[in-house]
């Protein structure tokens, strides 16, 4: 079920705000939570139904190896006072009854946090027990063993033995979401064994739709305790009004301009990916279309995601800020989807050294979690080609040691950059990228419309002339004009504007006005509906 | 709550005012606008029988009334304008001007058998009668209402504020140089050979698709060209069913032809096509399988204008002056 979609919209949302806040109010905050999970999952099998089964074992699984953990991880740092309950356990790592034990407990906590047992007192010790570590090195293994069998078993199928025939494998909706989701809840789960919110709120977490497709990827330490308040299912009348203009302008977002500056990106790509020569004109305009697409797509989808969330009275963090106005790549990727850039931080480039063991492992560092970051996009060499290139723009951006450019150049360079990394991404493949970074350069020759030629001559010089751009737009006389003055106002709109969660309420009252017609136009009347492009990652 | 409320009516408010009573597309839309209002003009001013070419472009670019006509010995409106002109709408706004004994002749493109609901709602017509024609609009279901409401991207924000530019600085429209105009039957002329070897390249990739028998038989066009020979029928209109033009090395599947005839002469109404089934080579082309360039468009019309005159003289027992010995269809 997409958010943008008239059955979600008009029946899946009301009826889960109405039966969570009812639950909450007739039968407390878990039976509110059970709610918000039954209707998680029914959003996730609306795609594909025998998938939810898969998103079911994965949180059950992962709750049991992170109570496992989390048993571990206190047992080695616990003296239990009263020996007589258990008086094998010596707190020793090695301890197999603790991993018993620990599985066994978790039952005790499906339904909420578990007490503590006043009989067995601890003392935090100094360090990190094995054991621990050992079985959640197991745990995420497990969780990117099954994401690389769905995700990549044909990817190296095809390297390793390339005349094979492939697997086929059906890629599960989201699986890259909520196994990232689910690994940095276990790491957390050793850094705070004292930490156990149960199985209800963990499942919620997990599942929870507004979050479950596509992200924001959240951290579990600020989530949780959200979903534990006190007050979780009972309506607010601040966060649903906040919720709601958010949701509704990440959906005009989504809807208005994503989809509009998508149908003049696909005019290109696809062009290109069937074979056709793309012109100078057609290759940048198609270019500059997909970036814009893919912000307003993903930001749109961030801000439905956030708004949603808001509604059912849970906050999710900020995931675009205004990545194009960045000054640097490493501004970039501290504005462009935040939550992926700090994952990618705390669970790849900082375990790969980071900075601190010299120039040549920093490098090494950005590389290769930009590589990662590449190819957690797709199984393709195109998104090891976007994140290669992203890796060697940071390496030079940390390896440079002259002066400061001055910010204009700076900024410019830097969304150069980034506009013609999306060309692999978007493209269909390799072939396909290699063709539209010929029209790019102008090798495919520069032509222009005959109107615009004959307006104003002195492009003859630069540019011939045809009776229309045939992969621009729909092909037609004003299509030139028409696009041109569409990619001025999306990059006018990306370049000055702050994000909508920096308007005042009065701010969004005014972008809900401009644009609230527009979107229920293209809700209820386009001819037809895109899915989110961070879907198919 | 009630500031989301008062925004999103606010906003709807805004949005019926600009594009129902300030925004307008002179260019894109003014064309197809004048050339229909033209043509209904020329068909309410005919006193007595007449030909109605209806279709979309096909009809403009690849017949010629002009030269129909005289053959027939019939007044004839060319009153074809485009594919996404909605059949609904075209049917509505013709349906007043026929009477018993004119002729309608339907080559319709395959498309607009197919063409979808949601797609014929909010099609260039609905954009028109928001703005121009509110009459014929309130002669159409409820949906077709809503659809002209909301007709409006943000593409024809863009556009229409470009187009009102344009007019306003006096632009001068470049279409008639390199795609000819329209005379006084509704036909489009001038879209010589030469004009149309700019569009070699396109004519030459284009690989045109037929539909199948099921879609033609299940498309929402399909549903209102029934309702419309159902009416002729009622009201001593004769409709002639016939194929729009198309490539000849993309024949036409016979399941597909079968579909289109069942159609017509399921409905007791007459269905006609050339022994060619109006599939002529690429060269004959202007710039789309739809659009034959005029020398094609002058054989062709006269090719169809003998074979419509031998149908309906079978059709009344007439001897037609335009069936004289030797006649022949195109090459």
């Amino acid at each position: 079920m997409l958010f943008h979609s008239q059955i979600f919209i008009l029946g899946f949302l009301p009826l889960c705000l109405i039966g969570f806040f009812l639950a909450g109010r007739l039968a407390g905050r878990t039976m509110a939570l059970c709610w918000l999970i039954a209707a998680s999952l029914f959003f996730y099998g609306w795609w594909n139904p025998p998938f939810t089964l898969l998103l079911i074992g994965s949180i059950a699984g992962n709750y049991g190896l992170a109570c496992l953990i989390r048993r571990l991880a206190r047992a080695s740092c616990f003296i239990p006072v009263d020996r007589s309950i258990d008086s094998s356990n010596d707190g020793s790592p090695n301890d197999g009854r603790s991993a018993a034990t620990a599985l066994i407990s978790c039952a005790g906590t499906v339904f909420g946090p578990a007490a503590p047992n006043p009989a067995k007192p601890v003392r935090r010790g100094p360090h990190r027990p094995h054991l621990a570590r050992i079985c959640l090195g197991g745990a995420i293994a497990a969780n990117l063993g099954l994401l690389a069998w769905f995700k990549y078993a044909d990817f190296l199928l095809a390297i390793v033995a390339p005349d094979n025939a492939t697997l086929s494998i059906f890629l599960p909706l989201a699986i890259s979401f909520f196994t990232f989701q689910q690994i940095i809840y276990l790491t957390d789960c050793l850094r705070h064994p004292e930490q156990n919110p149960g199985f209800v709120p963990y499942a919620a977490f997990v599942a929870f739709f507004p979050h479950l497709i596509a992200g924001p990827l959240v951290a579990p330490r600020d989530i949780m305790p959200q979903f534990q308040a006190a007050g979780l299912a009972t309506p607010d009348a601040g966060n649903l009004q906040a919720g709601m203009t958010l949701f509704l302008l990440g959906l005009g977002k989504k809807l208005v301009l994503a989809d509009m500056f998508g149908a003049f990106a696909d005019t290109g790509f696809n062009a290109a990916a069937r074979g056709e020569t793309l012109t100078f004109v057609e290759a940048w305009f198609a270019t500059l279309a997909y970036a814009l697409q893919i912000y307003f797509d993903f930001s749109g989808y961030s801000d439905m995601a956030i708004g949603l969330a808001r509604m059912l009275n849970i906050r999710f963090p900020l995931n675009f800020d205004s990545p194009y106005q960045a000054r640097d790549i490493a501004d970039f990727w501290r504005r462009w989807h935040i939550t992926l850039g700090l994952f990618l931080r705390d669970y790849v480039y900082i375990p790969l050294g980071g900075s601190r063991h010299g120039p040549t492992r920093h490098l090494g560092a950005l590389a290769g979690t930009m590589l990662l970051g590449g190819l957690w996009h797709g199984a393709a060499w195109q998104f090891v080609l976007w994140g290669g290139l992203h890796g060697l723009f940071l390496a030079v951006h940390a390896a440079y040691a002259g002066p400061p450019l001055p910010r204009r150049l700076s900024h410019g360079l830097t969304l150069l950059a980034v506009i013609l990394a999306w060309v692999p991404f978007r493209a269909a493949d390799l072939p396909t990228t290699w063709s539209m970074a010929r029209g790019l350069l102008g090798l495919n020759g520069v032509t222009l419309p005959q109107m615009i030629v004959a307006a104003v001559p002195s492009l003859g010089a630069i540019a011939d002339p045809v009776p229309v751009l045939l992969f621009l737009g729909d092909a037609r006389t004003l299509s030139f004009p028409e696009v041109s003055v569409c990619l001025l106002l999306g990059w006018i709109v990306v370049l000055t504007l702050p994000h909508i969660h920096l308007w005042h309420a009065r701010t969004r009252t005014m972008g809900l006005t401009a644009g609230f017609a527009l979107t229920m136009q293209a809700l209820f009347f386009a001819p037809h509906v895109s899915p989110f492009l961070y879907f198919q990652f | 709550m009630h500031r989301i409320v008062i925004a999103c009516l606010a906003s709807i408010l805004l949005y019926a005012t600009l594009f129902g009573l300030l925004l307008d597309r002179p260019l894109t839309l003014g064309l197809p606008r004048a050339l229909l209002d033209s043509t209904i003009a020329r068909g309410s001013a005919i006193e007595g029988p007449k030909l109605v070419i209806l279709a979309g472009s096909n009809g403009p670019y690849s017949h010629r009334c002009q030269t129909i006509e005289p053959i027939l010995e019939l007044p004839c409106v060319n009153g074809g304008v485009a594919v996404g002109i909605g059949l609904d709408y075209l049917f509505a706004r013709w349906q007043p001007l026929l009477r018993p004994g004119d002729v309608v002749y339907l080559p319709l493109e395959q498309a607009q058998y197919i063409r979808s609901r949601a797609a014929t709602v909010v099609g260039p017509d609905a954009a028109i009668m928001a703005r121009h024609d509110r009459a014929t609009l309130a002669n159409l279901p409820p949906e077709r209402w809503l659809g002209a409401l909301f007709a409006f991207d943000l593409r024809a924000l863009v556009m229409s504020m470009i187009e009102l530019a344009l007019t306003a600085a006096r632009f001068r429209d470049p279409r008639a140089e390199v795609t000819g105009s329209v005379n006084a039957w509704g036909d489009h002329v001038g879209h010589t050979p030469t004009l149309g070897s700019a569009n070699a390249m396109i004519l030459a990739t284009a690989r045109p698709e037929h539909l199948t028998a099921h879609a033609i038989e299940a498309g929402d066009g399909t549903r209102m060209v029934r309702a419309f020979l159902i009416w002729a029928n009622a009201n001593g209109v004769r409709v002639i069913g016939g194929l729009s033009t198309g490539f000849s090395d993309t024949p036409l599947p016979d399941a597909t032809l079968t579909a289109i005839r069942t159609l017509y002469e399921g409905a007791d109404t007459m269905f006609m096509r050339l022994p060619n089934n109006s599939r002529y080579p690429r060269s004959a082309f202007f710039d789309t399988p739809d659009h034959l360039h005029e020398v094609a468009q002058i054989e062709h019309s006269t090719a169809v204008a003998r074979a419509l005159g031998a149908l309906l003289a079978r059709s009344t027992g007439t001897d037609l002056a335009f069936m004289a010995p030797g006649s022949a269809p195109p090459r």
